[in-house]
């Protein structure tokens, strides 16, 4: 069985809007609802830990009992950085098999969260090529990367669960910052294989006021549209 | 196995499609819900005997216990899948004799009754592949007389909140159809036109009969929309 890591501890601060964009309403119910509803149908995942700002415990408990009362979660308190929320999510995970998944990324199917249970490689991630040309500088061009070679990193991923608590600790001994997992863990170990999985384009992180626009249509097309949610 | 819900199965249009869905070969448990004791049991004598009934007596005027009950009605037949809310009541008055006490029991038995019971099936429908659930509105939800102020309103009310919920519910494929009967000889229909002849107008069965229908197809295209039912008077 694997446990899985749900981040919402984010504070929407580029959403310009005093609620965070985790309790945003998309598809006539709160961003998180749409994630949380289909965890409860995973059978591969047996526990949610739902890392989240204290303010919001109750909000979420209360969401859980309306909309998936089934769901098996705990809730954590989650830290001052995203890795940090991650690091506290982990600690209390119960199987030897971690998902970590985002809130703000309500488009991901069942059978995604279910491919990825299965995948028979233990470190997992989903990603996507990238569509337009990425350089690297600031302020001015200081080098040109081939873009074939990069990928654009998605969730769900999926790790051992002690080596991933092990690269935390490390990171951490090291005052290392990472923007997300993958990356912490490959930086500490380099040679176990992180499988990349294709992803799809609807699977996207609702992070300016203008997502909130694209992600009604894509609920609309892409989610209500297809047989399988 | 397919459980049914009826609610307002004593009487009128309530009770003839509690007759039609004991007659649908697809449904295995038929839960009927009213608040009269003596007409819910006669009811249950009608049924096609192939069924499973129950009878529920239970008063909409309050919504208190209607999570626990739907509870109880999930927990006997382990699964609750269709759902037929017909329930109705209505007590015809100009604006001016309208008090807002008789005005909220009207919306409590036509539109509170109707979302809390719908809400808390819907917990459970969730859990099914495919579910439905039938409201019976009115055409006086859209052409309304003098004097139906309360039950008109509380009738668009229903139209509005089926087409809402077919569209929030449809990822979870639970359909949501919303009838608008006209005329038809029940006893409501007697309290907002006492002159009228209940045999020159369209009968209980045969609305019931549309409700059957609907409720046998397995189809896309009707839901979320306001379908008026009516008979041609000869």
């Amino acid at each position: 069985m694997i446990s899985l890591v749900l981040l919402s501890s984010g504070s929407g601060s580029r959403m310009e809007n005093s609620v965070p964009k985790q309790y945003l309403s998309l598809g006539g119910k709160p961003i998180i609802i749409h994630t949380l509803e289909r965890l409860a149908k995973v059978k591969e995942i047996s526990e949610v830990v739902i890392c989240c700002t204290e303010e919001y415990m109750e909000h979420i408990a209360r969401l859980i009992k309306n909309h998936c009362p089934q769901l098996n979660y705990k809730l954590v308190k989650g830290g001052k950085t995203r890795q940090e929320s991650t690091w506290n999510g982990i600690q209390v995970c119960e199987n030897g098999s971690v998902m970590i998944h985002e809130a703000a990324r309500p488009f991901v199917k069942i059978n995604e969260f279910e491919r990825l249970a299965l995948e028979e490689s233990e470190n997992a991630i989903y990603g996507v090529e990238i569509p337009f040309t990425v350089l690297k500088g600031n302020g001015q061009i200081d080098e040109t990367l081939d873009r074939e070679e990069l990928v654009n990193v998605q969730l769900p991923q999926k790790f051992n669960r002690d080596k991933l608590l092990d690269a935390f600790e490390q990171a951490h001994a090291n005052n290392k910052k990472f923007t997300e997992d993958a990356s912490l863990f490959f930086e500490y170990y380099p040679n176990d294989a992180v499988k990349i999985l294709e992803g799809t384009v609807h699977n996207m992180k609702i992070t300016y006021p203008i997502d909130l626009v694209i992600g009604e249509t894509i609920y609309r097309e892409y989610v209500l549209g297809s047989e399988t949610n | 196995m397919t459980t049914a819900i009826v609610t307002g199965a004593s009487r009128g249009i309530g009770r003839a499609a509690a007759i039609e869905m004991s007659n649908n070969p697809e449904v295995d448990n038929i839960v009927l819900i009213a608040r009269d004791e003596v007409k819910l049991s006669e009811t249950i004598g009608l049924l096609n005997p192939r069924v499973r009934a129950r009878a529920i007596v239970y008063d909409f005027s309050s919504q208190e216990g209607i999570p626990s009950m739907v509870k109880e009605i999930y927990d006997e037949f382990g699964s609750i899948d269709w759902l037929l809310n017909i329930a109705g009541y209505t007590d015809p008055k100009s604006l001016l004799d309208t008090t807002l006490d008789s005005m909220e029991i009207t919306y409590k038995i036509n539109v509170f009754s109707l979302v809390e019971m719908t809400k808390e099936c819907v917990k459970y429908m969730k859990q099914n592949e495919q579910s439905k659930i039938l409201n019976v509105a009115s055409t006086a939800g859209m052409t309304p007389r003098p004097g139906w102020l309360s039950y008109a309103s509380s009738k668009s009310a229903v139209i509005s909140i089926s087409e809402t919920l077919a569209q929030e519910l449809s990822e979870y494929n639970i359909l949501v159809y919303c009838i608008s009967p006209g005329r038809a000889a029940t006893d409501l229909r007697k309290k907002l036109a006492p002159e009228e002849d209940p045999t020159t107008i369209m009968q209980p069965a045969h609305v019931a009969k549309v409700i059957g229908n609907l409720m046998r197809m397995s189809e896309h295209c009707l839901d979320g929309q306001n379908m008026v039912v009516r008979k041609q008077v000869k």
